[in-house]
C-alpha cells in the first residue's frame, strides 16, 4: 500500500481535515498572544454562527435518528438540555442558585455526554417500539416533563434562573472580546466538522445501509436477520449523545444554563432545518439549518430599520418559519437537496 | 383548600379538556393524524367568542354559539387548505404540517392581538358549602368546605350536553355511523358507498365546533390570550391517548382522569412546585403508552 492510498478522499475525510484545521487555528488564537479584530458589524454574524455550529451537532444527531433510521424524535431538545445541565452542575462554581460542584470542566463535559446518552437509552428502551407518531408524542412529552422539572426543582436546578458560574474555558484563556469570539466559533465549529466526519463515516459504512433499510422497510430488514430494535436503539443513543455534547459545549460557551434556552423552539428549529435541507444528507441538513438560522439575522437587521417592536418581529419570523415548514412538506417533501427516491416520497 | 375543592376544579378542567379531546380523537380516528394545531383552534374559537361577547356585544349563550360556528368554519377552511391536499402522505407529514400550522397561527394571533390576556365579563354566582368537616392528613385536607360558581356549572353542563349529543350523533345518525365505519376501516367504508371525503369534511367541522366550544369555555373560566389553546394541547393529547386514540368515549374518561390528576397533584405538591402538576399529566401519558399503548379503549399503536 503506497502512501498515496492513505491520503483522504471521501467527503467525510475532507470534513475531518477542515475540522482539525479549525480546531488548530482556534487553539492558536486561544493559547498564543495572537489577536484578531472583528468589525462591530460582524458581531451578530459570529454570535448567530456560534449558535449555528452548536445546533449543527443537534441536527446531525437528529438526522441520524430521523433521516437515516426513521425515528420521529420530537423531543431532541431534552438531550441537549440534560447534557448542558449535567455539565453546568458539575463544573459550576459559586452558582447563585442550584447545585454547583466545581469539578474540572472536561470531566463535566464527559458526564454531560454520558447523561444524555443514558437518557436516550432509557427513552428508547421504553418507547422505540411505538409507532412513528406516538414516538413523536412520547419524546415531546419527555422534553416537557424535564422542562418543568428544571423549572420547579429550584434547589437542584436553579428554577427559572438556572445555574450560573459555569467555567468558560475559552473566555478564561482569551481576554480580548474579538479574539474570544473568533476562537470560540473556530473551536466549536471544528468539533461540529469532526462530528460531521464521524457521522458521514458511520452512515457510509454498511452500518448506515442497515439504518436506511430500517427506515425504508423495517419488516424486510428484520427478515434478513438484522435486529432492528438494536440498530434503532443505537442510532437513538448516538443522536442523544451528540445532543449531550452540544449541550455541554453550549454550557461552557455560555457560562450559564436556564430553562429558557431549552424550549420546544429549539426542537422545531432543527426539525425545520433538517426537513428544509433534505433529511438523510448530512451536508444538506446543515445547509437547511443555516437557512432557517439566517432568518434570525434578517429579523435582527429588519428590527433596526423598521419602527416596530421586537416582539412583533419575533412573532412575524415565527409565522414565516411555520409557513416554511408547511410549504416544504407540501411541495418539496424531500427538502432542497434531498433525494426523493431514497426518502420514498413522491414529489 | 380542601381536596374536595380541588376535585371540583379537576372536574371543571376535565370537562373542557373532554370536549376538546373528543374533537381531537375524532380527527385522529378518521383522518388518521395527530393534529398538533388543534390547540390553536381552541384559541381562535375563544377569540371569536370574546369578540362576539364584547365587541358586538351579544349575550353569552349567543356568543358561545357564534364561537362554535366560527370554530367549525375555521376548522374546515384550514383542513381544506392544509391537510386535505396531503392526506395520502401518512401520519408523520400530517403531524409535521400541523406543528408548522400551529406555530404560524399562534404567532399570527400574537402579531395582531399582542400578548396580553383578555377577559370575558360574566356575572358569577357563587354557591358555598361550609358545613363539611375538615379531615386532615398532614398538610392535606381530605374534605373541607367548598364552593361552586355558576361558571363551573355552565362548563360542566355544556360538557354533559356535548357527551349526549356526540353519543346520539355517532349511534343514531347516518353521518355518525359512517364516521364510525370509516374509523374502523376506510377501504371497506368506501366499498360500501360512503363518500369518505364528505365524512372527513364533516369530522373537521365537528371537531372545529367542539374546539370553539371548549375554547370559549376556557376563556370564561380563565382568560383569552394567544397561548390559551397551546397551553392545553398536551393535556388534550394525553386525555385522547389515555382513552385510546380514536375513541370518543375513552377520551371523556381520559380527560377526567387528567383533570383530576392535575388538580389533586396540585393539592399534594408543595406550593413552590405546583408547576410540576403538568408533568404529572405527561407522566401518566407515557406510563399509559408503555403499559397499555392501546389506551382504555382503542387500537394497537406498537409496531414490533
Amino acid at each position: 500500500m503506497s502512501a498515496l492510498d492513505r491520503l483522504p478522499s471521501g467527503r467525510g475525510d475532507r470534513a475531518l481535515i477542515a475540522g482539525v484545521a479549525c480546531l488548530f487555528v482556534g487553539g492558536l488564537f486561544a493559547l498564543t498572544p495572537l489577536q484578531a479584530s472583528l468589525p462591530s458589524a460582524l458581531y451578530v454574524f459570529v454570535e448567530v454562527g456560534i449558535t449555528f455550529v452548536i445546533y449543527g451537532m443537534l441536527v446531525l444527531g437528529l438526522d441520524l435518528q430521523y433521516g437515516h433510521t426513521g425515528l420521529v424524535n420530537f423531543g431532541h431538545v431534552v438531550f441537549f438540555a440534560v447534557g448542558a445541565y449535567a455539565t453546568a452542575m458539575l463544573a459550576a462554581q459559586d452558582s447563585f442558585s442550584g447545585i454547583a460542584l466545581g469539578y474540572p470542566w472536561p470531566l463535566a463535559l464527559l458526564v454531560g455526554v454520558i447523561a444524555a446518552a443514558l437518557l436516550g437509552l432509557v427513552v428508547s428502551a421504553t418507547s422505540i417500539r411505538l409507532r412513528d407518531d406516538f414516538l413523536a408524542i412520547v419524546t415531546l412529552a419527555t422534553a416537557e416533563i424535564f422542562h418543568s422539572i428544571f423549572v420547579n426543582f429550584e434547589g437542584v436546578f436553579g428554577g427559572n434562573v438556572g445555574i450560573l458560574g459555569v467555567p468558560r474555558p475559552i473566555a478564561a484563556l482569551v481576554g480580548d472580546a474579538d479574539t474570544r469570539l473568533i476562537a470560540t466559533i473556530l473551536v466549536i465549529g471544528g468539533i461540529t466538522l469532526i462530528t460531521l466526519a464521524a457521522v458521514t463515516r458511520l452512515t457510509d459504512a454498511p452500518y448506515g445501509r442497515v439504518l436506511r433499510a430500517i427506515r425504508a422497510d423495517e419488516l424486510v430488514t428484520r427478515s434478513v436477520g438484522k435486529s432492528t430494535i438494536v440498530y434503532k436503539t443505537q442510532a437513538f443513543v448516538y443522536g442523544a449523545a451528540l445532543a449531550g455534547l452540544a449541550g455541554g459545549l453550549f454550557a461552557l460557551y455560555n457560562g450559564a444554563v436556564a430553562p429558557g434556552f431549552f424550549t420546544i423552539q429549539v426542537t422545531v428549529t432543527i426539525w425545520i432545518g433538517m426537513l428544509l435541507g433534505g433529511a438523510a444528507n448530512h451536508r444538506a441538513v446543515l445547509a437547511g439549518l443555516a437557512i432557517i438560522m439566517g432568518l434570525r439575522l434578517v429579523s435582527r437587521f429588519g428590527l433596526s430599520v423598521t419602527p416596530v417592536s421586537g416582539d412583533v418581529f419575533a412573532a412575524f419570523r415565527l409565522v414565516v418559519v411555520g409557513l416554511i415548514l408547511i410549504a416544504v412538506i407540501r411541495f418539496r417533501p424531500a427538502g432542497i437537496w434531498g433525494d426523493p427516491q431514497e426518502l420514498g416520497v413522491d414529489q | 383548600m380542601g381536596l374536595l375543592q380541588e376535585a371540583i376544579f379537576g372536574i371543571v378542567t376535565g370537562s373542557y379538556i373532554a370536549i376538546a379531546a373528543i374533537g381531537f380523537t375524532l380527527i385522529y380516528g378518521i383522518v388518521n393524524m395527530i393534529n398538533f394545531a388543534y390547540g390553536e383552534y381552541l384559541t381562535l374559537g375563544a377569540f371569536v367568542g370574546f369578540f362576539a361577547a364584547s365587541a358586538i356585544p351579544v349575550p353569552l349563550p349567543v356568543a358561545i354559539v357564534v364561537a362554535m360556528v366560527g370554530g367549525g368554519v375555521i376548522s374546515i377552511v384550514l383542513a381544506r387548505g392544509f391537510f386535505t391536499p396531503i392526506n395520502h402522505t401518512g401520519p408523520v407529514p400530517l403531524l409535521l404540517t400541523s406543528i408548522g400550522l400551529g406555530i404560524a397561527i399562534r404567532n399570527a394571533i400574537r402579531l395582531f392581538g399582542g400578548r396580553s390576556a383578555r377577559y370575558i365579563e360574566t356575572e358569577t354566582t357563587t354557591f358555598r358549602v361550609d358545613a363539611v368537616p375538615d379531615v386532615s392528613i398532614g398538610s392535606v385536607d381530605l374534605l373541607g368546605g367548598f364552593f361552586v360558581t355558576s361558571e363551573h356549572l355552565i362548563v360542566f353542563g355544556s360538557a354533559v350536553a356535548v357527551f349526549l349529543a356526540i353519543h346520539a350523533l355517532l349511534t343514531r345518525t347516518d353521518v355518525g355511523i359512517a364516521m364510525r365505519a370509516m374509523g374502523d376501516d376506510e377501504s371497506l367504508a368506501r366499498v360500501r358507498g360512503i363518500d369518505t371525503q364528505l365524512i372527513r369534511d364533516s369530522v373537521w367541522v365537528l371537531a372545529g365546533v367542539l374546539a370553539g366550544l371548549a375554547g370559549v369555555l376556557m376563556a370564561i373560566q380563565t382568560n383569552v390570550s394567544s397561548t390559551t389553546g397551546f397551553s392545553h394541547i398536551l393535556q388534550i393529547l394525553s386525555a385522547a391517548i389515555l382513552g385510546g386514540a380514536g375513541s370518543p368515549y375513552g377520551a371523556i374518561i381520559g380527560a377526567y382522569v387528567i383533570g383530576l390528576a392535575l388538580a389533586i397533584s396540585t393539592a399534594f405538591l408543595p406550593s413552590s412546585m405546583t408547576g410540576l402538576s403538568s408533568a404529572v399529566a405527561f407522566a401518566i401519558l407515557i406510563a399509559v403508552l408503555l403499559v397499555k399503548p392501546s389506551g382504555i379503549a382503542g387500537t394497537e399503536v406498537r409496531e414490533a
